[in-house]
């Protein structure tokens, strides 16, 4: 008996261990699509050039130390690996297990999970990269402020919207919910921004002003809910006899459910009746997002954002954000904003501004009214990471992570190495069908469609600006008095009286002939542009480039881009999308007409109403990089002829509609059907568009293209060509694996942008003396380093300091002057120290960096006295 | 409609009835048994419709993702920047209009229900609303197809292992019941309220984090072997873990359980009358044990078989397993409810396929089974 008794204690004991265990499930991966949000921003060239004859004064009295040095060159064109096998793993604490023991050597995609991360720092042999890009928010509901059930509805009182700051402590969500990975935020800009950075001093000013305050919340908030006519009954508001109840919809895949949990326990805490509404992403999205605010289904709405590009402007954040024109849904139509941060809004959002200091002006007053307003209240900026080995290197984007980066396949290397191989996971390969023209949009298959293939211009990982990749330089005329500045040597920028589009110029496609309409065709007037974007390729590209079956780049191959830019909104063409035809009626809208100058170098001019406030982002390459991929006139054109005999097509949409498949050039079942085309065409050699294309394409090209697609087809089993500098050796889509192989003829040198292999973000240390006498001058010192050197003062765009008095109020905000690479100085002149009254000051310093668009700070306490 | 009927009725071996009559009768059965089994899958494949899509209510929910989804990468979209609110949101409402109408969310719920409903029923799957198959086709067959060999070698592997192997073991334990091995599997068998999964994270922290002898997961090593007998024992080499973690999960229950089924047809008066007859132990154990218990054992059998189909959810997650079960998951998470409802409509199916031979094959095994009432003995 006592044996069995023991034999059953045991097995007891054993279920309730395993039951203890599987507390730590893991958790299942959800698929999320993540949208692509990209902005532009300006530089102050101004302030660059002070900078700069600051360098030439103190060039020589510092040991100059290159943060943009280049590296050692080494001799070898392309990727600097041999071959890159991508395996899919959906669970961040399984790859990250991996990598601990060699199994892989990157984790492409941006983990937040705080336990993966922590498992990542306690490593040796790991570490990650950093990045930004996701935000946090709170929604309010602004209908009422009795809404159509009777219920009161607090938000629709500004007030009340904007004492929710005080109320919500910021560093308690950016430290104990999120654990650290997240940095508090006040305003509609990210922190990792120049926007930010240049706007440093007012944005600390708002941020100390709005500093966690919860006593003052609550007399705000109560005075207003008295004002409405509720009362406090028994610590709980009421109105009209029943308790104010607050609806407070939470999502809870991720930390946002802590958020909620604390801003409803915060809420409670003041007297209001709370009701927390959990919800996934695709229930909330009925109820916040198309319901009417006014049937009060929700007060506050626990909201994410995510960027997965350095923005280089973000003053169209107020309109979008905060007014009605941001979107057309029932929640942003209720917005009602003062007239006067509405034009101001509307003015940013239009670069309505003359120059840099207006909109610095603009901006600046914008911000408090959005505070004011406080339609939504930011928490905080996340923090992301790419786990990988410590030996490992690419270029990773400051908010995109390493599967983000335009130039992670250039850049991406074992330290010290050269070739070899490397095993990257990420949570899903392969998702959709890959087609340049319309296949997937998923992040992690766009990760290998970028290293597969090739831009014109590649973003700046670290400040979004475009840098030019493969095209030699680019002039810009634009109509004299828009915002347009330039920051690099590869553009030059003009202002012009006006800008005309010539009667030769190529404005609209006719499907039916096949032919480019000239604008002395379509108009009976001359148009005019507000910019007009020359670009100039190099003189050797169709010589020196190749795509990865063999063949030469040409002049086909843009002609194939400008083509079905057009071609498939018009209904006369075989291929003609409805899908695609709000997006070209969009495009339509600024584009004025594109003219080959020179086919052999290639020069191409266009002429649009489109233009950015970076003359770098303001030029119309015609590169044949189509929405999702690269792609060759000829691989195309097997697509093109499968679309139009109604067997598969390129968008999902039309396969939809047609009920046919959707096209892949790398796998699956239209691949047969693009091999039947191909035979068909190395027969009779005839192409699609030929009465435009055959004027650029002769015989002998269109044989040789398609014989080495075949010969492609025949090793490798699939169409997906691009000049990157990887091609596609095999793809096992049901095992989850894609092997990359290095593109040996790629004609740029392996280190070319390898200094982008590690973002020079600065670190800012303050040093001067503790105690300060007021009416006498005070120095600081300003140390910038990076990697323990200094950082050059040519890299350094502004280096700013507050001083915030005892009351914690922004006393003075001045610049910092250059004294030596990595040495600035802070003079507290007389008259600054004479306006602060004995007590405990602090002194805040914001440094921005020209490379990365990531103001470093540092803050020093001091104590003045008479 | 299945009967089991102890005693035989005295007449059972020697029915007079005409065969005529017979085949009459059993044509009948057959028809009514196919009928009630079409009317069960159809209610229970619109169930499936009505549940997958919230009795209509999905459809809300997509319109919301996709009027949101369209709207904030419009909105923040460069290129779009400098067309007018008017303009965007125009494009926006295009865009929305566009996208409704691929999935047929422009059509009433009802409508489309009873549509998904036919098609379900005529086996027609039609085509995934966000899933693709691996290789890239939006069809449900082809998805379902391209998934299902990684699910039965998975499934297959570890259910009949796990099937024939308790089996075995059970009819042992019933011969040596009391054993000290009879008694730490009654103990163990708790540990089977352990989902494989479960096994799995420590079979893999062991095996492939630690000691690093086997793989952490997928079904075949990266880059996969380019000879068929090296993909093999790839494959092979990646089935251990997560069949090991099946069977350890599925062992211990099954083997009580069977053993238990053993051990009381082992106690009927017939077996104990055979044991006073003199058989060998081997005999009765054939004859007086096993026989009996036989439709029970097919039943078993065959619902594992089918309940192949579904997969492992978490089993095949944590080993990375590319199977119906992951797929079911990622359909239910992305409202796909062509998906869900394809395999559904495949599983219901085989289910009634099974439920309706399993009636013959009882009687084929079990001389006390008759098929339809009082009617003739297959």
């Amino acid at each position: 008996m006592s044996r069995k008794n023991l034999l059953s204690f045991l097995g007891t004991l054993v279920v309730l261990s395993m039951l203890l265990g599987a507390c730590t499930t893991p958790t299942p991966q959800v698929i999320e699509k993540t949208v692509i949000v990209e902005k532009t921003v300006e530089v102050e060239v101004e302030k660059t050039v002070e900078v700069e004859k600051v360098v030439e004064k103190t060039v020589e009295v510092e040991k100059v130390v290159e943060v943009t040095a280049e590296p050692e060159k080494v001799d070898r064109k392309g990727a600097w690996l041999d071959t890159i096998v991508f395996v899919e793993e959906p669970s961040a604490d399984a790859a990250v297990t991996r990598l601990g023991v060699g199994e892989i050597d990157m984790y492409a995609y941006q983990v937040s999970n705080r336990e993966v991360v922590e498992k990542v720092n306690a490593s040796d042999s790991l570490d990650a990269y950093q990045s930004s890009g996701s935000y946090n928010e709170l929604t309010f509901n602004p209908a009422g402020p009795e809404l159509e059930n009777g219920t009161l509805n607090p938000f629709a009182v500004p007030a009340v919207r904007e004492a929710m700051n005080w109320l919500i402590d910021r560093n308690y969500v950016a430290q104990e919910i999120m654990g650290g990975m997240a940095i508090p935020r006040w305003l509609p800009f990210n922190v990792a921004s120049s926007d930010y950075a240049r706007l440093a001093d007012v944005a600390r000013g708002l941020e100390l002003k709005y500093a966690y305050n919860r006593d003052k919340a609550e007399e705000i908030i109560s005075a207003e809910m008295e004002k409405l006519g509720a009362t406090l009954v028994a610590d709980k508001w009421q109105f009209n006899g029943a308790p104010v109840n607050l609806i407070v919809l939470i999502r809870t895949e991720d930390e946002r459910r802590g958020i909620g949990d604390y801003v409803a326990n915060q809420l409670e805490d003041i007297g209001f009746t709370v009701t927390r509404d959990y919800k996934t992403a695709a229930e909330a999205s009925p109820i916040w997002m198309r319901g009417n605010p006014a049937d009060g289904l929700f007060h506050v709405y626990t909201g994410g954002w995510v960027t997965t590009a350095v923005p280089r402007n973000l003053a169209d954040n107020f309109q979008f954000f905060y007014t009605n024109q941001g979107l057309a849904v029932p929640l942003w139509q209720a917005y009602v904003n003062t007239p006067e941060f509405y034009e101001l809004a509307e003015n940013l959002a239009n670069s309505d501004f003359k120059n840099m200091e207006e909109r610095t002006a603009m901006m600046a007053e914008a911000l408090e009214m959005a505070l004011l307003d406080s339609t939504r209240i930011w928490l905080c900026d996340r923090t992301s990471m790419t786990p990988k080995r410590k030996e490992v290197k690419a270029a990773a984007d400051l908010y995109g992570g390493v599967s983000g980066s335009s130039i992670w396949a250039y850049t991406l290397q074992r330290e010290g190495e050269v070739g070899g191989s490397m095993s990257i996971a990420m949570p899903s390969i392969l998702t959709e069908p890959w087609n340049p023209i319309a296949g997937t949009n998923w992040i992690y298959d766009m990760m290998l469609i970028r290293g597969t293939g090739e831009f014109s211009t590649v973003s700046d990982p670290f400040t979004g600006l475009a840098l030019p990749q493969r095209i030699e330089r680019a002039e810009v005329f634009v109509q004299e008095g828009l915002p347009v500045f330039k920051t690099l040597d590869w553009v030059d920028l003009e202002f012009v009286d006006a800008i005309e589009v010539p009667d030769d110029a190529w404005v609209d496609w006719d499907a039916e002939q096949q032919r480019f309409l000239t604008a002395g065709e379509v108009y009976t007037e001359t148009v005019t542009a507000l910019r007009k974007s020359v670009v100039y390729y190099p003189v050797d590209l169709f010589s020196n480039l190749t795509w990865h079956d063999g063949s030469n780049f040409s002049i086909g191959d843009v002609l194939m881009e400008m083509i079905l830019t057009f071609d498939r909104a018009k209904e006369a063409s075989p291929i003609y999308d409805e899908a695609y035809v709000p997006n070209f009626g969009a495009f339509m809208t600024s584009f004025k007409g594109v003219r080959l100058i020179s086919t052999d170098p290639l020069v191409i001019e266009t002429y649009s109403d489109d233009y950015n406030l970076d003359a770098e982002m303001s030029i119309t390459t015609w590169w044949p990089y189509y929405a999702q991929g690269q792609g060759s006139w000829h691989a195309l054109a097997l697509g093109i002829m499968t679309e139009a005999a109604g067997e598969a097509t390129f968008s999902a949409d039309k396969a939809d509609a047609l009920e046919v498949e959707w096209m892949s050039f790398l796998a699956g079942p239209t691949i047969e059907i693009l091999k039947t085309h191909l035979d068909e065409v190395v027969v009779s050699g005839a192409i699609p568009y030929s009465p435009t294309l055959n004027q650029y394409v002769d015989a002998a090209e269109i044989q040789t293209r398609f014989t080495n697609l075949a010969e492609w087809y025949r090793q490798r089993g699939h169409f997906w060509v691009g000049t990157g500098p990887y091609y596609m050796e095999r793809a096992f889509p049901v095992e989850g694996t894609v092997i990359l192989k290095r593109y040996l003829d790629f004609p740029d040198m392996a280190d070319k942008w390898m200094r982008f292999s590690e973002a020079a973000i600065a670190m800012v240390e303050l040093d001067g003396p503790g105690r300060v006498t007021i009416g006498e001058e005070a120095v600081y010192d300003v140390f910038i380093t990076f990697n323990d050197a200094p950082y050059a003062m040519a890299d350094i765009d502004n280096v700013k300091y507050l001083v915030l008095n005892a009351k914690g109020e922004v006393a003075y905000v001045g610049q910092a002057e250059a004294v030596a690479d990595g040495e600035w100085k802070i003079t507290l002149s007389t008259d600054v120290t004479n306006k602060l009254e004995a007590g405990s000051n602090q002194l805040e310093v914001v440094a921005v960096s020209k490379l990365v668009a990531l103001p470093s700070t540092d803050a020093l306490t001091f104590v003045t006295a008479k | 409609m299945t009967e089991t009927a102890l005693p035989l009725p005295p007449d059972a071996e020697t029915s007079t009835r005409q065969p005529s009559h017979a085949a009459v009768k059993l044509a009948r059965y057959v028809s009514l048994k196919l009928l009630s089994l079409l009317v069960a899958v159809t209610i229970g494949v619109y169930l499936t419709i009505l549940i997958a899509n919230m009795g209509g209510y999905v459809d809300e929910i997509l319109k919301g993702q996709i009027r949101e989804e369209i709207s904030v990468t419009i909105s923040m979209d460069q290129t779009k920047k400098n067309l007018t609110v008017a303009e965007r949101s125009r494009l926006i409402d295009e865009l929305v209009t566009l996208e409704e109408r691929r999935l047929g969310l422009d059509q009433p719920f009802l409508l489309r229900s009873l549509r998904f409903l036919s098609r379900a029923m005529t086996l027609t799957l039609g085509r995934a609303q966000w899933l693709s198959s691996d290789s890239g086709s939006k069809l449900v067959r082809n998805i379902i197809l391209e998934r299902l060999p990684p699910t039965l070698l998975l499934m297959a592997s570890s259910n009949f292992l796990l099937f024939f192997v308790t089996l075995f073991f059970a009819l042992y334990l019933s011969r040596n019941y009391g054993s000290l091995i009879d008694k730490a599997i009654i103990a163990l068998s708790p540990t089977s309220a352990a989902p494989a999964w479960f096994y799995g994270i420590f079979l893999l922290l062991l095996f492939a984090a630690v000691l690093g002898w086997l793989p952490f997961g997928g079904m075949v090593a990266a880059p996969p072997p380019e000879g068929t007998l090296d993909y093999a024992l790839s494959v092979l080499r990646h089935l251990i873990l997560p069949v090991l973690a099946w069977l350890i999960s599925g062992f211990f229950a099954g083997v009580y359980g069977y053993r238990t089924f053993f051990l009381i047809f082992s106690m009927e008066d017939y077996v104990e009358l055979a044991r006073a007859k003199g058989l060998t132990s081997r005999d009765i154990e054939r004859r007086y044990v096993l026989r009996p218990t036989l439709p029970n054992i097919i039943t078993n059998f065959a619902l594992t078989l089918i309940g192949l189909w579904q997969g492992a959810t978490i089993l095949e997650t944590v080993f990375n397993w590319p199977g119906l079960g992951r797929l079911l998951y990622q359909a239910i998470g992305l409202y796909d409810s062509p998906v869900i409802v394809g395999s559904a409509v495949i599983y219901a199916y085989l289910l009634a396929i099974t439920v309706f031979l399993l009636d013959f094959i009882y009687a084929l095994v079990d001389p006390r089974v008759r098929v339809g009432s009082g009617g003739a003995k297959l």
